[in-house]
């Protein structure tokens, strides 16, 4: 019933969760469901399929989907619009500046400042962009599984 | 009545004679041999997701409390020596490490508290601990301390994840940690579900390899294809000349095919020349 309703909408929010498709996204969609018995709405996960051939949105960005004209095959019915929140750089909307956690960047940066500053420390300007340890020691834009099998080789996505 | 009963009870063992297919207790005739994988204890480096050992310290490095002494520069080499590691117990080994560790990510000399200086210290208990663990398997106590740590250490990974994913990277790639998120359906390791996903993935394999041979097939009959194509224009287009018809094939469209068929062959050539 909810995966109608979340058909029928033009424009969705969706949370991107791990999907190896290699043209599309795989979003989850929330949604309340009225329970008729006890007239209380629960959380109901729906899971839409959006076209992105440059496979931009990554695990946990909040993303903006429209729904195609034509479905582009059984399972993309969506493309993507926009990324609304990217993953791990949250940014205060009233004041534009970026926030770690419950403080502002360029406050931590004044402590370490008044603290003498150290060069092992994290630095924002010299980081690589979101993505350069995937598959390397970041493991988490994909699903894992319990390993199952012992087939000799090496299977990096086995817990 | 007997008689009708006993006649009831043979007539599935007639049927399964004949063939009829079985659901229950199916036997796959593929020949695909599983090996449970040997259970791994979840404090092991292979679990937790340390890609480092704790390295050995260096025995003649001072203990903390004695680190930034003045009266053991001017000292005795034998008092030195005496103040040194070498006559300190193992925790203090441990103690010096667990330093080390946070000087690799301190944001400034008087950092503890930051999320990356407790995810080092952390890190450096954790390997502190597994070596022991190694030395001494039964001792619960420290066993239980490992896994504590170990779980505290992964759900703030995951807490820094989502705050600054940036930052994240940067220290797993500085403290040589694997981040695995838990697999978000929990599964029992079983023969049965082991076996149906290995024939999946063997069918799979299937046609895929079927897919692929029929692709070839294809592409090696492309380029005779496209000659007789090219032929076939050409005939057209002369057949509508000679009938007066107005002529719908133009030399552009056989160009084309000729283009398309050059291209084939030069590629064609270039694999053989690479193959050799």
């Amino acid at each position: 019933m909810a995966l109608a309703a979340a058909t029928k909408s033009l424009q969705l929010i969706g949370e991107c969760v791990p999907c190896v498709k290699q043209n599309a996204s795989k979003f989850k969609i929330k949604r309340l469901e009225l329970d008729q018995h006890l007239l209380m709405y629960f959380r109901k996960d729906d899971y839409i399929f959006a076209h992105d051939p440059e496979k931009k949105c990554k695990t946990g960005d909040i993303v903006l989907i429209e729904k195609l004209p034509e479905k582009l095959s059984r399972l993309i019915t969506h493309k993507v619009k926009e990324i609304v929140y990217p993953l791990g750089d949250v940014t205060d909307p009233f004041t534009g500046k970026n926030v770690v956690a419950g403080k502002f960047r360029d406050q931590i940066d004044k402590v370490n400042q008044a603290y003498g500053k150290l060069p092992t420390g994290f630095d924002y300007t010299k980081a690589p962009k979101r993505g350069w340890q995937e598959d390397k020691k970041d493991f988490s834009h994909v699903e894992t599984y319990a390993k199952y099998h012992e087939d000799g080789k090496d299977q990096p996505y086995s817990v | 009545m007997n008689a009708i009963c006993s006649s009831i009870k043979l007539i599935p063992s007639n049927l399964s004679n004949l063939g009829s297919l079985r659901n229950y207790a199916f036997k796959s005739d593929l020949k695909i041999k599983w090996t449970k994988p040997e259970k791994i204890a979840c404090f092991r480096p292979e679990k937790s997701g340390d890609l480092e050992g704790m390295p050995d310290i260096d025995k003649s490095r001072y203990p903390l409390q004695f680190k930034n002494c003045k009266e053991l520069e001017n000292a005795d080499e034998n008092v030195k020596r005496l103040f040194s590691l070498q006559f300190h117990r193992r925790s203090q080994h441990t103690n010096v490490y667990i330093n080390d560790m946070m000087d690799q990510v301190r944001r400034h000399p008087m950092d503890k508290g930051s999320m990356e200086a407790r995810i080092a210290r952390w890190t450096g208990a954790i390997r502190s601990l597994q070596i022991q663990m190694d030395v001494h398997p039964r001792n619960k106590k420290a066993k239980v301390n490992l896994k504590e740590l170990i779980e505290k250490r992964n759900k703030h990974l995951k807490y820094l994840r989502n705050w600054d994913y940036r930052r994240f990277e940067w220290l797993l790639e500085n403290l040589q940690i694997a981040y695995k998120p838990v697999p978000s359906e929990y599964e029992r390791v079983s023969r049965k579900g082991s076996l149906t996903k290995l024939t999946q993935i063997y069918c799979d394999n299937v046609v895929q390899e079927r897919l692929d041979t029929y692709r070839e097939q294809l592409q090696e009959e492309q380029p005779k294809f496209l000659e007789e194509k090219i032929n076939t224009l050409e005939f057209l287009q002369q057949e509508q000349k000679d009938c007066g018809v107005e002529v719908t094939i133009t030399q552009e469209d056989i160009d084309k095919v000729k283009e398309k068929l050059k291209v084939l062959l030069e590629e064609k050539a270039k694999k053989a020349e690479d193959l050799e």
